[in-house]
């Protein structure tokens, strides 16, 4: 359970994150969305007590996550996979965490096993690693403590499609058994089949919440014709709402089969004629952002 | 909560690699086809904090487990060897213990309080400080085992630097039929260990302040030579530099007698040049974003 409440993080003018509250309930996995630079980084690192917040609360398991008593045993973390000493070997990097949460030194070989790292790779300098490995010897640590909540910041970054896929068993498995996971993630495919519930952000604020099913609902029909204006007229008589998508085509609250019998009708060609649903998530994240979208900025 | 089924792979992924011919044998291992999920950790969740102990024998470990950490300890030991090594050989060998010891406690109190500034900086400059303080989110806790292992690691080496000087002036006296002088004051050994204890205390505390590895180096070793300099050519600058130039006011320890005034004027420059770094430090580092 991550509770967060009316959080602020500004640095001088720049508001990164920027008056949000949501909630993450254990049991699911939920997706944290937003382009480059609007705030989920940010955020998640006021959650762990990285960054001071300038306003607002963030609680973990009902607590601040500064007041958690030994919080690597509640609480997995994955910020950056690469912020790790680079003279130590993986294997290292794990006992280390280890010592500091008390636990037995078998567990490190454990995990070790699970994201598949070899014993010489583990025995390797974290400097010879590729991103991918930096990646799982992350989550392996995050995993180390047999957390109750994990919070993972591009987790899938660097890993292969077997990689990601494995990382989407994990997560489903680790909520399934009731634990709390939030992770962000720019692969929206990868959040569309892995998340229960989704939380959107953009320019620091939190700008779509809810379920999947919820937020994807809406999608309605994508269209694309060779006269869209025409079309946009021949839906409006027929009383379907119908708008411009942020990538082209019609966004119409309809049913496929209704808005092809509208445009037979009109002997309209189309184009393209789909279910919102398919790519629903991409449609919904362009056009939620698209207002908000800037170029990165270091947060 | 439901027990979790721990699957088993169906690739070993130490090995597939090797075997298909178009795959380089250097290629490195994969994820398992199948999430295998951890176990669970044996018995409830721990409801009490971490250990001060525990905290610092893996700030401890850390100190030493990386190259800087054990090349910093290789170089003293080298120079130590080099330095004992030459009083060995010289004039027949013929130094009192106290050179032996200067000729090992020198080094030590010079290189070793690096330590104590990368025990802090790496967390920033490695980015370690990620980790560090997610796992332990009370970061006065961790600057102070900071502080306590970098101690013990001094104490060691003040007591190694001692036993290796006793060792070769005792060598000298048996292999070289020099007459050999043990006579040492308690206040130059004090002196000795305050000289690498100080200067690990003032290493942490650059460490703190700066939060970065060049800027706390070049600071720790410039500024006191620089004011020492000053102290020296500036005559208005005489009183305050008697006051605040540790490397003057150390200086009677090693002479062997220390006047109520002398004690003042260590104080005085311990609490300018430790204590004040080392608790603004703290605070910063309480308060800085970790990156």
């Amino acid at each position: 359970m991550i509770t967060v409440e009316r959080l602020t993080k500004r640095y001088g003018p720049f508001t990164a994150v920027d008056d949000i509250s949501f909630e993450v309930k254990p049991g699911l996995v939920t997706g944290f969305l937003g382009p480059n630079g609007a705030g989920k980084t940010t955020a998640m690192r006021v959650m762990v007590g990285l960054t001071p917040a300038t306003s607002g609360t963030a609680t973990v398991l009902g607590q601040p996550y500064v007041a958690l008593p030994n919080p690597g045993r509640h609480v997995g973390v994955l910020l950056d996979a690469s912020a790790q000493h680079a003279g130590r070997t993986g294997r290292e990097v794990l006992a280390l965490g280890a010592a500091l949460m008390g636990i037995d030194k078998s567990r490190v070989t454990e995990m070790l096993d699970v994201v598949g790292l070899t014993d010489k790779e583990a025995g390797r300098k974290v400097r010879n690693y590729s991103l991918g490995m930096r990646q799982r010897l992350g989550i392996a640590h995050a995993l180390l403590g047999d957390p109750e909540v994990m919070i993972l910041d591009e987790p899938a970054n660097g890993l292969d499609p077997a990689g990601i896929r494995w990382m989407r068993d994990l997560l489903r498995g680790f909520a399934s058994e009731g634990g709390t996971v939030l992770l962000s993630s720019h692969l929206l495919n990868e959040i569309e089949r892995v998340a229960d519930e989704l939380i959107v952000i953009g320019n620091g604020a939190i700008v779509a919440h809810g379920t999947k099913d919820e937020l994807l609902a809406g999608a309605g029909t994508i269209v694309r014709s060779t006269d869209d204006d025409a079309l946009m007229g021949a839906l409006a008589e027929g009383s379907f709402v119908s708008r411009r998508t942020a990538t082209g085509g019609l966004q119409v609250e309809a049913e496929p089969l209704e808005v092809g019998r509208v445009a037979a009708a009109r002997g309209i060609v189309l184009t393209e004629l789909r279910g919102g649903d398919t790519r629903g998530l991409e449609e919904m994240f362009l056009e939620l952002t698209s207002g908000s979208a800037r170029e990165e900025v270091a947060a | 909560m439901t027990t979790p089924t721990t699957q088993t792979t169906q690739t070993n992924p130490a090995a597939p690699a090797a075997a298909h011919p178009n795959v380089s044998a250097k290629a490195e291992s994969a994820l398992p086809t199948v999430a295998k999920m951890p176990s669970r950790l044996p018995g409830e969740r721990p409801t009490t904090g971490i250990p001060f102990a525990r905290l610092t024998r893996v700030e401890l470990r850390k100190q030493l487990d990386t190259r800087a950490g054990r090349w910093l300890i290789i170089a003293i030991g080298l120079v130590i060897a080099t330095a004992l090594a030459i009083n060995f050989f010289t004039n027949g060998g013929e130094h009192s213990f106290e050179d032996y010891l200067s000729a090992t406690m020198l080094p030590t109190a010079i290189i070793l309080p690096v330590i104590g500034i990368l025990a802090v900086t790496s967390e920033w400059s490695q980015r370690t400080g990620l980790v560090t303080f997610a796992l332990e989110p009370r970061r006065t806790r961790v600057a102070m085992a900071k502080l306590v292992s970098a101690l013990l690691i001094g104490i060691a080496a003040f007591v190694l630097a001692f036993a290796l000087a006793a060792l070769v002036h005792q060598a000298a006296i048996t292999f070289r039929g020099i007459e050999g002088d043990w006579s040492v004051g308690g206040l130059v050994v004090l002196g000795a260990g305050l000289y690498v204890l100080l200067g690990l205390m003032q290493g942490v505390a650059f460490g703190a302040l700066f939060r970065n590895t060049p800027a706390a180096i070049v600071v720790y070793f410039v500024l006191p030579t620089v004011w020492g300099i000053l102290g020296g050519l500036i005559s208005w600058l005489d009183t305050p530099s008697m006051w605040l130039d540790m490397n003057r006011t150390m200086q009677p320890l090693f002479s062997g007698s220390m006047s109520g005034e002398q004690w003042g004027q260590l104080g005085t420059s311990v609490a300018v040049w430790i204590v004040v770094p080392l608790v603004v430090g703290i605070l910063l580092l309480r308060r800085a974003e970790v990156k």
